[in-house]
């Protein structure tokens, strides 16, 4: 198969057998009847889009949290830091161990400041657990 | 009395614009056409024997549900050979996830004529099978549409979104390799 003749002849002939057991009037109906039945589906081509506006999302939130991480102390972060504390004081105890329960993979981390003798977060009460959210605050 | 001309049939383009108007015998056709090239270079360039019927069907739905971009830039035919590539590599990932494993090909079996003839044809066949999965994907595909199809560089550039010096190129390379490979 050294020249370029015998090259050619052998890849005219590959796929041959395969192309000839195709059963070319089945696979006309199956395609039309599959044309018929399955619509096409727009969100195919919709998902890209919401993966990017969702890897987008997840840039913006994940940099201002970096952001908050890296200076806490700036005014933007305080800003935000004081409305988030007005909001807590209006939150009954329930709905503060249900915020904290979706919080727990950063409670887990050494930066919050859980009371020391307490290691489950519903042995606290509300004032413990806002003083919880707030140091979560930065 | 004069003979009555045949109609001659109708052009890709005609049928596609057909299919688009709702025709499902102009898709029918269009099946009917270039189905069987379809699945000859899909088995080519390295599809499982046993696979190629359900390619050549995902090929053809593709190709269908898509059909708004084919601006006439190559042949329908060759257009759908590009879309056979895509579906190709999608289910070779598939089996990469582990689904199943790729079986040799086969290739061409016919049991007619000599033996000893047919054992020499099988194995170059299986030589060259084997050598076309180490090329690129697109060393591959231009292999194929050039070797196997038929093809003119200038068709193949037009498919493959590349120039015709890129495609001769490309081609030129893959027939090297070829040949280093089944030495």
């Amino acid at each position: 198969m050294k020249d370029d003749a015998r090259l050619n002849e052998v890849a005219q002939r590959l796929g041959g057998h395969a192309a000839q057991r195709l059963d070319v009037e089945a696979t006309a109906r199956k395609v039309v009847q599959r044309l018929r039945d399955e619509p096409a589906h727009r969100s195919t081509w919709i998902q890209p889009a919401w993966l990017r506006i969702a890897a987008a999302v997840v840039i913006v939130v994940g940099g201002a949290f970096t952001l908050r991480q890296v200076w806490p102390g700036s005014e933007s972060g305080t800003h935000v830091a004081h409305f988030v504390a007005d909001d807590l004081s209006d939150l009954s105890t329930d709905q503060l161990r249900e915020m904290l329960s979706l919080l727990d993979v950063i409670v887990a981390s050494d930066s919050v400041a859980v009371p020391e003798s307490s290691t489950d977060l519903r042995e606290l009460d509300a004032q413990q657990l806002r003083a919880v959210l707030r140091s979560l605050e930065g | 009395m004069a003979q009555p001309h045949p109609v001659p049939a109708p052009s890709d383009t005609a049928l596609i614009a057909a299919w688009q108007a709702g025709d499902e015998q102009a898709a029918a056709e269009l099946v009917r056409r270039h189905a069987r090239p379809l699945a000859r270079f899909l088995a080519g360039a390295g599809a499982p024997e046993a696979d190629v019927d359900d390619l050549v069907q995902e090929t053809l739905i593709r190709a269908f549900r898509s059909v708004d971009r084919f601006r006439g830039q190559c042949q329908f035919r060759t257009w759908l050979m590009t879309i056979g590539g895509n579906v190709l590599k999608d289910f070779g990932r598939r089996i990469a996830r582990g689904r199943k494993i790729m079986p040799l090909d086969d290739g061409v079996r016919d049991g007619a004529g000599d033996p000893h003839d047919h054992a020499e044809a099988n194995e170059a066949e299986a030589l060259l099978a084997a050598g076309l999965k180490v090329l690129s994907r697109l060393q591959r595909e231009v292999f194929l549409l050039r070797a196997q199809q038929g093809l003119e560089y200038e068709e193949i550039a037009a498919a493959l979104a590349t120039t015709a010096g890129a495609a001769r190129v490309h081609y030129h390379h893959a027939v090297r390799r070829l040949k280093e490979m089944v030495e």
